[in-house]
């Protein structure tokens, strides 16, 4: 029980920082026992932290017990159908094949995304101009389903009833699921408004309402973007809805899939797949990945080059050009 | 249980977080806005924005030599606004309001208000609450 507070109030504090600046709120990691505590602690192995590990609680109020800290291990962020490794799509002079793109199998059921031909078109013109209108680049939050696949882990909190939480390492981007009938959002933001319902053994989650809306993208330009899935440009609409399942195939494995409905933008409902795989460290956490400044150049770095970091005028204070 | 009792507080933090995204700051009032200049908008809407840390109405304002001028008017963060029971179809485009709003201090056609009426009288509450809270501090002046 007080393993469990401990856990909640760090996810509220991690949750509340998001928005405030700062640092203070940060939850530090777990510190190292003192020396002098250690053959006593040797004598009596440390309690396991029930909801890190999932513990020896299989369920939690007849249903399966989801807590934990998850992660996928697939190519999808990069691009969710099957796709050879690539060059990066901007950057490589700078970072080589770091920024190189991972070849993948694909998760979509039946290998390509049914997009109708004005969808297609929008598909493939974000896709000749990414990352520039990618949420991603400019640590926009990400919406559901890629918050659930891209590289970071994210944490599951479950209690006996009620809603449940999710909260995802990349941006403090975050959800609550309400439990209960599916509704009709009061407006769309970026992460959507998610119902869940038990299915038998599977934790099911209809999200609806997402957009980012009116969107800054680099340079100042405004216009009207999507939820992305992937970085390759694939995405999905303000009328879509998305119905996940998760479903626990073993106490560290959750078979994960989403289908996504929206008939204004695919002939038909498509289906992801991929295994969402338990971080297994004694340790496991979610870190910090606030990565407003790490966009900074990406999203103003056109004002360093006319006005200089300081703000002050032009070529003498523009970065050395390579 | 426990779970009751720090669920209420996570899920209002997640209220708070979940429109997030946006880089800069949260300015006071009295930093950006002036409380001895307020300033009568009349005019329809021309679209609600609802990002934090505030909304913005932009109204479509006709001067007296009847030029439009489009006017920003922020309003309260959508969570502050969806608890008091606004959704998407609270403001449509086109809707006429009348706003008693503070003016920005750099001179901007843009202000800060805490409610919005109506041409049949009905009032809307933005909620604003530094707005609201200079309101108040006026009126009890006034009324000293």
């Amino acid at each position: 029980m007080k393993q469990y507070l401990k856990l909640a109030a760090a996810a509220a504090v991690i949750i509340a920082g998001a928005g405030i600046a700062d640092a203070q709120a940060q939850k530090k990691p777990a510190a190292a026992k003192p020396a002098a505590a250690a053959p006593a602690a040797a004598a009596k192995p440390a309690a396991k932290p029930v909801m890190k590990s999932g513990g020896s609680m299989a369920t939690l109020g007849g249903h399966p017990n989801l807590n934990g800290i998850w992660q996928a291990i697939t190519e999808a962020n990069y691009n969710l159908e099957p796709h050879d490794s690539g060059d990066s799509p901007s950057g490589s002079r700078q970072v080589g094949a770091l920024g190189a793109i991972h070849g993948g199998l694909g998760v979509v059921e039946g290998g390509v995304i049914p997009y109708k031909p004005d969808a297609l078109k929008q598909r493939d013109a974000y896709r000749a101009t990414a990352p520039r209108y990618d949420p991603e680049a400019a640590c926009y939050l990400p919406g559901i389903p890629r918050a659930t696949y891209m590289s970071f882990p994210f944490q599951i909190i479950q209690g006996e009833k009620g809603d449940m939480l999710m909260v995802y390492e990349y941006a403090n981007a975050n959800r609550a699921i309400k439990m209960g009938p599916v509704g009709v959002p009061s407006i769309d933001t970026w992460m959507g408004t998610s119902y869940g319902s038990w299915k038998g053994n599977s934790l099911e989650v209809v999200t609806l309402s997402q957009s980012p809306g009116e969107y800054k993208a680099p340079a100042g330009e405004m216009m009207e973007n999507k939820t992305w899935l992937d970085r390759s440009g694939n995405y999905l609409g303000s009328n879509s809805s998305v119905t996940e399942k998760f479903t626990l195939i073993d106490k560290d494995h959750i078979a994960y899939e989403a289908t996504i409905t929206d008939p204004d933008l695919y002939t038909k409902p498509w289906k992801i797949k991929l295994t969402l795989y338990r971080r297994l460290e004694p340790n496991a956490e979610l870190m910090d990945f606030r990565c407003v400044p790490y966009s900074e150049e990406f999203l103003y770095g056109d004002l360093h080059e006319t006005k200089g970091p300081s703000g002050v005028g032009g070529e003498a204070n523009a970065p050395a050009k390579n | 249980m426990r779970m009751k009792s720090w669920r209420a507080g996570v899920i209002g933090a997640i209220l708070m977080a979940s429109c997030g995204g946006v880089a800069y700051a949260h300015h006071s009032f009295g930093a950006e806005f002036d409380s001895s200049k307020p300033v009568k908008l009349e005019g329809k809407v021309i679209k609600f924005e609802w990002v934090n840390p505030h909304s913005w109405i932009h109204i479509d304002v006709v001067g007296p030599d009847g030029k439009h001028v489009e006017w920003r008017v922020e309003g309260g963060a959508p969570s502050a606004l969806l608890r008091r029971g606004w959704n998407r179809n609270s403001l449509p485009p086109g809707t006429q309001i009348t706003v008693q709003a503070f003016r920005s201090r750099d001179g901007d056609t843009r202000a800060s208000a805490a409610e919005i009426s109506f041409p049949n009288g009905q009032q809307l509450s933005l909620g604003n609450p530094t707005t609201e809270a200079v309101i108040a501090a006026a009126k009890r002046a006034q009324g000293q």
